[in-house]
């Protein structure tokens, strides 16, 4: 994968080389020396010493100034210099603008240069503080465009005036009165009129208005001469406050310099408005001016010492306040808006404005509407109910009156009470009053029994009520009103009635309770349905009728009325026949129930199996389904639903903002490994093969009724591991194994031959033992190499394996194969000594040399077998979940040793018949990968059938082969999918995609063949 | 809804891609569109002023799927080029890419939250990219198809893909369950109902078909257009009362969502309709095709 470099930002310039640098030069000498050469004057380019162009014509920039074009140098721009030591401690350094400056720039500079200096104000920085503070008390009081205070950096109050300054030249100290105390009025006035003066010439000719008050009580204090001048002087330090220019005005331009009234008259219009203060400056202007000012000119000004003259008025003023007015006039107005509109922004940022909608809205949910007829307040009806069904004392039992049709009436009129209610009662008995029928009503004869009645029927309506609740929520309600009754009706118990019903007098109840018990277990729920719906003697009623008699008898337990005269005019011989009829009828409904039974619980088989990927499902019924799905595929296609396990990870709940359904749980195992696993320690554990074994028994018993003996079943169960342990072996990518190795015939018959071999029934422990020795001897030989031993030059096994591994196998094979009576001549011994005359028994055909020095080197088997199977996991950590050829090989070879060592210990008769259709699957190969594969099931199906026919004469399992078959459909499915596709990922693991084809007619057709090819032999 | 409501008059033309535009789609809110083509470009636009607003430019190969977050802020885009770009809106900028696929990406959306993006591809998986995080690695692969991915839906618990192996197939998160529905033919878009209980999708024999997502069944199927090898995206009208979907002969067809029948067809484009995309609240809708415009329409 290519890395892009635009996902990177890169700050700051990159550090260049040396050698770049001058390469560039050379380049640029070169170009330009053959530019210089080649082109004429007006198309060459002047470049710099580093071959940049700096001259880009007259039009396009001109010459490029600078470093760069840029006000930087060479050095580049450096931060002042970090010092500090303790003796040359780092000072504050303020920056000028000098520092930044050129010297031809500072020589230019030079002379027009104008900057206070400080050095000379004793006092300066205390008047300076006092100036600040004063300006900030002032500008809270006056409005200004920039809301809090004038940051102090752009409005710098005035310290000191220039007369102060001056005075302060001339010797006057603060503090200290100016004026002597014999001074005359004139100067008086003089003085007065020069700080006037002063005080205008400080004003900045932008700011237009001066705080003048000050100024005036310090005129009226200088006019009164009082003595404390000192204390006047000190607090006449003026402060001007600049008022921020809010017109459109030139600079210096008042509109109502002669029209004090218009002015006047827009302060109250603005202070009624706006309610604040606005201009207080011009109030105070006013006074200043207003009174001999009325007519001035405006722009120029008068001297302080000047008497305003007749001159000095303005005669064009006249015309020019009118439209000043009406100019005037708008912008309250539009201050006024614009208030508004901040108003309205208020609480948001400037230049943004609420959302009509915004993007993230809360999911919020209603609150739940609650019925009009809602009590508030819990009824416990559960309790309460059994409290009056149980409390209630039911009234003493009566035996009914002689007269039935009282008795029927009564009864009737009872059911009636029960469910139309008490007012009912009432009424008839208004109603009958006369008629001496309804005497029970009434407390006539009778009564008692009617009493009895009416309280059986309300308890039977009761439950009736009570029925369908219990039955839909009997997890949540079903605890607390699990009564008597209700457990005897899940349990299928018939409530013991009492012999009230029964006209007998109580002395008999011995002979009829027992007659009741009979009936007390009537047959449990899900057995209900079957006989009526499997009737096989319809023809004879009564023979169907025995028949039922009989069932019962057979599944029902309970004691049993020994009478039953239905047969009883028959005969003994009779009986016995019919007794068998029965047995096989009986036995026939129950594997048609029991096909039913695993059909409807196939599901749940189908959840267990996603689990583990496995797929079990049942016989009988799937190949029919198969076929007719292919049906439908040409014409109407109804979607399959299947669910499988998905472990999302946890990041992704996390980013959907789910709980992960998995958490906690550990993470799923690898699905090789464990198998590998297993089947290297199954030797000692038939524990593995009896977590299969319920539902192997249960298939077994269900579907192959006559299971002779326990050895049977604990083979099948056996065989189901062993199936498994194929299936992973078949999953490795057989077409990768055919890439590599691609020697085409030998790799077929091979196959085929190994899957058979597979498919001959075997004994893990013993296999197992005998395939740890055999990679014992593998790793000790190699173990052997790695150390300089001397390894047996003749060893025909691990050599030439990885490369061919076909004849060698057949040897193998063969080698077992012959070697299996030996085995045989021993069954009863302990399953270690077994293996040892196993290995033995191969030692003697050839490459035992190899076991041999590879068990005197270990020391024995067990440690032999110990340092295998760790080998094993240690190859298998290595190759991972692809298998490893070597592996592979190996796991055949001990496939194949242990069927041959199953055919040896359990069936001689057979071994015979083994080559035979050994033969017949070897002629049987294609080429096309996914025949192969086909086969392969096939193949072992068909091995499967027929060892099982032989070796337990019952029926085929077809539960066991079943799960194969679809197992293997799965898997040669996916390799149609996979060469349908571009074949890429042939290392990838899919889960098994479901499988759409259907062989298995085909395949029983072939199996009926192999049938009657075994009859013939 | 009736017929005469459905969006049959051209409002606008949206001109500028150079090549087959292969997917067009409203944002969330159905003020702005979106559409991606041959030319490696996306493109936004305001399809009812007809204006072309910017033009997204990174992508190495064509530009397969575009989605856009509920917020308008962020892109993601897939294509020819294997990658993922995640993009701002605003600046035009990738992004993240998020690398992983090894083979052409046929789609891609967004979750609800925008942290997640899940792609399709033709490698046959499903992966899931993180927004949040600066990690390139995919959160999750889902590889149980069988085939190539080409579309994918989101709810806010489930990813839903479609697959040319015929399986369209629900992964509930919240319940760690994979729910495969085989529909049998090669599925090439799916898209969901209004009302989140119904799944659409678009099959390779010319057939729309619609699916309960509850208990996996065939509610109804749709035919009548040809959709034999490109990749037609449909979907339902707002009002979830028809189906809507586009032919490889140009025309755009509407189907009654209940009884199947062909509602409205009239020619829309000169060549194949590549994409249909409804506005989430009015009846309008747009079209992209291969003849290199998008076309706006509305009742």
């Amino acid at each position: 994968m290519e890395s892009d470099d635009d996902d990177y930002v890169f700050f700051g310039t990159p550090i260049e080389r040396e050698e770049e640098i001058t390469s560039r030069k050379k380049k640029a000498v070169a170009e330009a020396s053959g530019h210089l050469r080649t082109l004429p004057v007006w198309k060459q380019e002047v470049r710099d010493e580093e071959g940049r162009r700096r001259f880009h014509g007259a039009f396009t920039g001109g010459f490029s100034a600078g470093y760069y074009n840029t006000a930087g140098s060479k050095e580049g721009w450096a931060p002042q210099s970090f010092t500090s030591s303790r003796k040359n401690r780092a000072g504050v350094k303020q920056q000028s603008i000098l520092n930044f400056l050129d010297d031809d720039e500072k020589a230019e500079l030079e002379g027009q240069f104008l900057g206070t200096s400080s050095q000379f104000d004793t006092f300066g920085f205390t008047a300076a503080e006092i100036a600040r503070k004063q300006a900030e008390k002032e500008q809270q009081k006056r409005p200004s465009i920039i809301p809090g205070p004038a940051p102090d950096e752009l409005v710098l109050p005035a310290t000191e005036s220039v007369g102060v300054k001056l005075l302060l030249k001339m010797g006057w100290r603060r503090g200290r009165s100016i004026k002597d105390s014999h001074e005359s009025a004139l100067y008086d006035a003089r003085r007065k009129a020069r700080r006037a003066f002063l005080a205008f010439s400080m004003d900045d000719p932008e700011v237009q208005t001066t705080d003048s008050e000050p100024m005036k009580a310090d005129a009226h204090n200088l006019l009164e001469q009082t003595a404390n001048d000192d204390l006047s002087f000190s607090k006449s330090t003026p402060v001007y406050i600049l008022n921020p220019k809010q017109d459109l005005y030139g600079l210096g331009f008042d509109p109502y310099k002669n029209a004090p009234e218009f002015r006047e008259k827009k302060r109250l219009r603005t202070s009624s408005k706006s309610g604040s203060g606005y201009g207080k400056g011009f109030s105070m202007k006013d006074s200043l001016f207003g009174s001999k000012s009325g007519k001035v000119a405006p722009g120029f000004g008068i001297g302080a010492l000047e008497e305003l003259d007749d001159e000095d008025v303005d005669v064009f003023a006249g015309h020019e306040y009118e439209d000043a007015y009406f100019h005037e006039v708008e912008e309250p107005s539009k201050l006024e808006e614009k208030k508004k509109v901040n108003q309205k922004n208020l609480g948001n940022l400037p230049g943004f404005r609420v959302a009509s909608n915004s993007d993230c809205q809360m999911e919020r949910f209603e609150v739940p509407v609650i019925p009009k007829d809602f009590v508030p307040c819990h009824t416990f009806s559960g309790p309460l109910e059994m409290n009056r069904r149980h409390y209630d004392v039911p009234p003493p039992e009566v035996p009914p009156p002689e007269d039935v049709n009282l008795k029927i009436l009564i009864e009737g009129v009872a059911n009636l009470v029960a469910r139309c209610g008490k007012l009912f009662e009432d009424l008839s008995r208004e109603k009958n009053q006369s008629n001496p029928l309804f005497n029970f009503l009434s407390g006539g004869a009778g009564h008692d029994y009617y009493a009895r009645k009416l309280w059986e029927a309300r308890q039977k309506r009761n439950d009736q009520i009570k029925q369908p609740l219990d039955g839909r929520g009997l997890s949540a309600a079903g605890a607390q009103k699990l009564t008597a009754e209700n457990r005897g009706q899940i349990l299928g118990e018939k409530p013991l009635e009492r012999s009230s019903q029964d006209p007998t007098p109580p002395v008999a109840s011995n002979v009829q309770l027992q007659f009741n018990l009979t009936d007390t277990f009537t047959k449990p729920a899900s057995f209900n349905e079957l006989p009526e719906l499997e009737k096989p003697f319809k023809d004879d009623p009564a023979k169907q009728e025995r028949f039922e008699m009989f069932l019962k008898e057979k599944y029902e337990g309970g004691l049993r009325s020994t009478s039953s005269s239905l047969a009883g005019n028959m005969s003994e011989a009779a009986r016995a026949r019919e007794r068998l009829d029965f047995e096989a009828a009986a036995d026939a409904i129950q594997k048609g129930k029991c096909g039913k039974g695993s059909k409807l619980s196939n599901p749940s088989f189908v959840d267990f199996a996603s689990a583990g990927s496995l797929q079990f499902t049942s016989g009988g019924v799937e190949p029919k389904k198969d076929l007719q799905t292919e049906d439908s595929l040409a014409k109407k296609i109804q979607p399959k639903r299947e669910e499988f396990q998905w472990r999302p990870s946890p990041l992704l709940c996390k980013r959907f903002d789910l709980i992960d359904p998995y958490m906690g749980k550990p993470p799923p195992a690898p699905r090789i490994r464990s198998k590998i696993d297993s089947l290297i320690f199954t030797s000692d554990s038939v524990k593995d093969a009896r977590i299969e074994e319920p539902v192997n028994a249960k298939k077994n018993i269900s579907c192959v009724p006559q299971f002779e003996n326990d050895d049977a079943t604990k083979k099948v169960a056996k065989d189901e591991t062993e199936v498994e342990v194929e299936v992973e072996n078949v999953e490795r990518p057989v077409d990768l194994y055919k890439a590599i190795f691609s020697d085409d015939s030998d790799d077929e018959g091979e196959e085929s031959n190994v899957i058979k071999e597979d498919n001959q029934e075997k004994k893990a422990e013993v296999a197992n033992t005998a395939l740890s020795r055999l990679i014992a001897g593998d790793f000790l030989e190699s173990l052997g190499k790695e150390l300089g031993l001397e390894v047996p030059p003749d060893m025909p096994y691990p050599a030439p394996k990885s490369r061919d591994p076909g004849p060698l196998k057949e040897t193998c094979n063969e080698n077992t194969r012959n070697d299996i009576p030996n085995i045989r001549s021993n069954g009863e011994v302990s399953l270690n000594q077994h293996a040892q005359d196993y290995a033995v028994g191969i030692s003697e055909r050839g490459y035992g040399n190899m076991l041999e020095s590879g068990s005197s080197k270990a020391k024995g088997s067990n440690t032999a077998e110990g340092m295998s199977s760790k080998f094993i996991r240690e190859t298998d950590d290595r190759d991972g979940s692809s298998s490893s050829e070597e592996e592979r090989i190996r796991k055949r070879t001990a496939h194949e040793c242990k069927s041959n060592m199953f055919h040896g210990e359990k069936d001689d008769g057979r071994k015979i018949k083994a080559p035979s259709t050994r033969r017949h699957d070897y002629s049987g190969s294609s080429s096309s990968e996914e025949e192969r594969s086909r086969k392969h099931s096939k193949h072992r199906r068909l091995k499967r059938r027929h060892d099982s026919g032989s070796d337990s004469s019952s029926d085929d399992d077809p539960d066991s082969y079943r799960s194969r078959s679809k197992r293997k459909n799965k898997g040669s499915s996916r390799e149609k999918g996979r060469s349908r596709k571009h074949s890429k990922h042939h290392d990838r693991r899919n889960r098994d995609s479901p499988s759409r084809s259907s062989r298995h007619k085909k395949e029983k057709d072939h199996a009926d063949d192999r049938r009657e090819k075994k009859r013939r032999e | 809804m009736s017929v005469a409501d459905l969006p049959r008059k051209e409002v606008n033309e949206l001109k500028g891609h150079e090549g087959a535009v292969l997917a067009a789609r409203f944002n969330s809110d159905g003020n702005y569109c979106l559409s991606c083509g041959k030319d490696r470009t996306i493109r936004l636009w305001n399809p009812y002023r007809g204006i072309h607003i910017k033009t997204y430019k990174s992508h190495g190969r064509e530009v397969r799927d575009v989605h856009v977050t509920l917020d308008n802020s962020k892109l993601c885009s897939c294509g020819g080029d294997r990658q993922i770009f995640y993009w701002d809106v605003a600046t035009g900028r990738v992004i993240r890419k998020f690398r992983g696929h090894d083979s052409e990406v046929n789609a891609v959306k967004f979750n609800e939250h925008a942290s997640i993006v899940v792609s399709a591809g033709y490698d046959q998986s499903l992966r899931a990219w993180d927004c949040r995080s600066h990690s390139t690695e995919p959160i999750q692969i889902i590889d149980t198809f069988s085939d190539s991915v080409m579309s994918v839906c989101l709810t806010k618990t489930e990813i839903i893909g479609g697959s040319v192996d015929g399986t369209v197939r629900t992964f509930d998160i919240r319940v760690g369950r994979e729910i495969s529905d085989d529909l049998g033919q090669p599925v090439n878009c799916i898209s969901m109902s209004n009302d989140g209980n119904c799944i659409l999708a678009s099959c390779l024999d010319s057939t729309l078909r619609l699916l309960d997502r509850s208990t996996g069944e065939l509610l109804q199927e749709y035919k009548g257009h040809t959709c034999k090898s490109f990749k037609l995206d449909c979907c339902l009208t707002n009002t979830d009362a028809h189906v809507t979907c586009g032919s490889e002969d140009g025309f755009i067809y509407f189907w009654d969502l209940v009884d199947a029948s062909v509602a409205s067809r009239f020619r829309a484009h000169s060549s194949v309709v590549t994409s249909v995309s409804y506005h989430p609240s009015e009846s309008c809708m747009i079209s992209s095709s291969v003849d290199g415009t998008i076309r706006v329409w509305k009742s």
